[in-house]
């Protein structure tokens, strides 16, 4: 090799390797996704989303009563990703007090959206035990609100969601009378029924709902029971009590509670 | 003279099958295309619940722009909370990937509130395993600060025990938390 050859190949490669400390690592390679246009898109928070069966699909939604801290992040988030109404709530936290008594206090103050910042003053007996319960759409697999719409525009897709549709709602409320769970209310703007839907445009985009998302405890877990790998599926296979709303009523919720006292409904 | 007993069965049932030929198109009009593929409903139903716009974000999609924060939140003990929690939500601030609007910060006494939302011991059901909880004003006495302090002036909200390990270190006490 030439000396002229040898010292163009060292500045060469010095050059390429100084090229690498210029340019950050590509965009994959640093976890973030770009689309084709180079604009950031959002993460992939369920796997396997894109090639999505609608007719071969399970989810399950499961709530921790262990973990919940009774911070209404959940609530909040859900209020901004819908602009819910004051006044309505299409997911809430709720408030068990249990005295000594076992007299049950149950209070949940603007559905938890504010937090909860005191504790209660008005029991005059000894607390035994205090605990936040989430409450949101059970998503009944016998849902008794679709049994009841008489226009069909409340309805059990087939991969199991319970949805309004809002083009053909009338309005009737028949089917929040239905509900056992009293998670629907009729929107003052739109005058239809509306309801929490586990924030299915997120789903079917592969983003977790927005209550999910916001938990900071764990409190609130979602995943699909195709995935074998999901938490979803780890914890309804294992030894774990689990317990749904009302079961006597038949609805088959899939929505489960995980550390629920007996008092609670 | 009158319609024979024929013509009058005749015109009965040339009444009822136009009835049922007229009634048979108004459905045909008035049944929505989607009606009826999966069930007693408009498929298209699902369409459109799917094209609700996304409001939320997740932690990640803020620290994309926002590494700096990005870094120390998801180190400290704080990773668990997402941003949009007390920042608001993306779709108030990003639109098509350009900046739409500023995002409110919480300062002062709005921040107190923000905390003990969570780390409020007399709320007596938060479970010493899931979150380290305070009692006010008794934290502010026990550390020795006056009671008019607010969380932020000794805890960076994104790592609370970011600066307080530090100066622990620096001072040589020793370390109680992670």
């Amino acid at each position: 090799m030439k000396r002229r050859d040898f010292i163009k190949n060292v500045l060469n490669g010095t050059m390429a390797g100084s090229l690498y400390l210029v340019f950050p690592l590509n965009a994959h390679a640093s976890g973030v996704q770009t689309s084709s246009k180079g604009r950031a898109v959002l993460p992939e928070q369920i796997p396997d989303m894109g090639d999505y069966d609608i007719l071969n699909q399970e989810f399950a939604f499961i709530v921790d009563i262990t973990r919940c801290i009774g911070c209404g992040s959940c609530c909040v988030a859900d209020k901004r990703e819908y602009n819910v109404p004051d006044g309505n709530y299409r997911t809430w936290v709720e408030r068990y007090v249990k005295g000594f008594s076992d007299q049950v206090y149950v209070d949940a103050p603007n559905g938890g959206l504010d937090g909860y910042q005191r504790p209660r003053t008005d029991i005059d007996e000894p607390i035994r035990d205090t605990f936040f319960v989430p409450k949101l759409c059970n998503m009944c697999q016998e849902a008794p609100c679709v049994q009841v719409c008489p226009v069909g525009a409340t309805f059990l897709s087939p991969d199991g969601f319970v949805l309004v549709d809002e083009t053909h709602c009338v309005g009737c409320a028949y089917c929040i009378q239905a509900c056992p769970y009293s998670v629907r209310f009729i929107n003052p703007e739109t005058r239809v029924v509306e309801k929490c839907t586990w924030c299915y445009h997120r789903i079917r985009r592969g983003l977790l709902p927005a209550c999910v998302d916001a938990c900071p405890t764990g409190a609130r877990k979602f995943g699909s029971l195709k995935d074998k790998d999901s938490e979803v599926y780890q914890i309804l296979k294992g030894p774990g009590v689990l317990t749904v709303l009302r079961k006597e009523m038949g609805t088959w919720p899939a929505l489960y509670y995980k550390g629920a006292r007996r008092e609670v409904v | 003279m009158g319609a024979s007993y024929v013509q009058r069965l005749l015109i009965v049932f040339i009444v009822l099958v136009f009835a049922a030929g007229g009634g048979l198109v108004m459905k045909w009009l008035l049944t929505p295309s989607s009606f009826g593929i999966y069930g007693h409903y408009r498929a298209d139903a699902i369409v459109e619940e799917i094209a609700v716009p996304i409001r939320h974000g997740t932690s990640a999609s803020c620290a994309q722009c926002h590494t700096w924060e990005g870094k120390a939140h998801f180190t400290g003990l704080h990773k668990t909370i997402s941003c949009e929690f007390c920042h608001g939500p993306l779709g108030d601030h990003v639109a098509d990937g350009k900046k739409i609007g500023a995002l409110p910060v919480k300062t002062g006494d709005e921040i107190t509130t923000l905390c003990l939302r969570c780390h409020n011991t007399e709320i007596k059901a938060r479970d010493e395993k899931v979150i380290q909880t305070v009692a006010m004003p008794q934290h502010l006495t026990d550390q020795k600060v006056k009671p008019t302090h607010s969380c932020n002036q000794c805890h960076y909200v994104h790592a609370p025990m970011k600066y307080i390990q530090r100066a622990k270190q620096i001072t040589g006490e020793e370390e109680q938390f992670l």
